[in-house]
């Protein structure tokens, strides 16, 4: 606990380091949260995809 | 008789004291107080602190104990009821005794880590919306579609050129025989107007993708006419060779070679 608090108090005194912290976060946090969801979608939709259709128009 | 003692502005100046003991020290005044029975004041009923501010003579008061007899100005601060707030504070300072420095930096950082998700939330949300309109601006997909074309290259016979239009100017594909690729190959680069080997104008020697345009005025060029067994152009006479590169009249370059592509069903995908 100790930690990560004296870790954070590095990075959040400032708000220079704040904010960058804020951007990268946001940077890895925008791929993930794509992945997931685009995973997720496509879980959804099985079988109505084009992906999954594609093969019975392959001429 | 009571008596309490306000010393206002004059407060630096003046030493007040139950007994005068002599030092070494020049007081300015002395006041000499009898030593009397203390008075403690009725607080007021609220307590906040403006109105206790204002019903206690704290206002520039010095008061300094005797040598042998305790003087004091006690305020009844101990009796002072306040509400219970353990409702409202953390787990670390449920304790109201509990000091606020041991653990500053886990509660800090606890706000802080949320207030940083947050940001992060709000900083991916914007740049959505910021990326979302300004795309619009960016081209549309009917006109992305008509940027393209394809091409089946087994329509194409050897030797023959055919004439496409693609984003409005003419294409010529040329099917090139093997004699056609090996003069065009043979040609010193050194001679050219525009130096160019023809390994550098085609991916694939048997096929010749160049855009229509005399480079020189931008008239149509005619295909299989003029002395090098490519194009020629009638407006002023620019002889072009099955490489479409610039031999003869007035054309300072060759013709331009669009972005293309071979696909692996015969296809040829230009631009």
């Amino acid at each position: 606990m100790s930690v990560w608090s004296t870790l954070n108090r590095t990075v959040f005194k400032r708000t220079s380091t704040f904010a960058l912290a804020v951007a990268g976060g946001t940077f890895f946090f925008e791929r993930t949260f794509e992945l997931v969801s685009q995973s997720i979608f496509e879980n959804l939709n099985k079988g109505k995809l084009w992906k999954d259709i594609k093969h019975k128009y392959e001429n | 008789m009571n008596s309490v003692v306000r010393a206002g502005h004059l407060a630096p100046y003046f030493k007040s004291s139950t007994q005068v003991v002599a030092n070494s020290l020049k007081p300015l005044v002395v006041v000499p107080t009898p030593s009397e029975k203390t008075v403690v004041l009725p607080l007021p009923k609220t307590s906040t602190v403006e109105i206790l501010h204002g019903s206690l003579p704290i206002q520039g008061l010095k008061v300094k104990a005797g040598t042998r007899v305790p003087a004091q100005v006690r305020f009844a601060h101990t009796d002072i009821s306040y509400p219970d707030f353990s409702a409202y504070r953390r787990k670390e300072t449920q304790d109201p005794t509990s000091k606020a420095n041991e653990t500053i930096d886990e509660r800090q950082s606890f706000t802080y880590l949320i207030a940083g998700a947050g940001s992060v939330a709000g900083a991916y949300a914007a740049k959505s919306v910021v990326t979302h309109f300004v795309s619009s601006m960016s081209a549309a997909a009917d006109v992305l579609a008509l940027a393209k074309i394809e091409i089946k290259l087994a329509e194409i016979p050897e030797g023959k050129s055919v004439t496409f239009k693609w984003r409005g100017k003419p294409l010529f594909i040329r099917h090139r025989t093997a004699d056609e690729i090996s003069t065009e190959k043979a040609v010193p680069v050194d001679t050219l107007r525009d130096p160019q080997h023809d390994d550098q104008r085609t991916q694939n020697p048997k096929w010749l993708v160049v855009i229509g345009v005399c480079t020189h005025l931008g008239c149509v060029p005619v295909a299989n006419a003029g002395e090098f067994g490519g194009y020629y152009c009638p407006c002023h006479g620019s002889h072009y060779d099955a490489s479409g590169r610039i031999r003869k009249g007035p054309a300072p370059l060759n013709l331009e070679v669009p972005p293309h592509t071979f696909m692996d069903e015969g296809l040829l995908v230009v631009g």
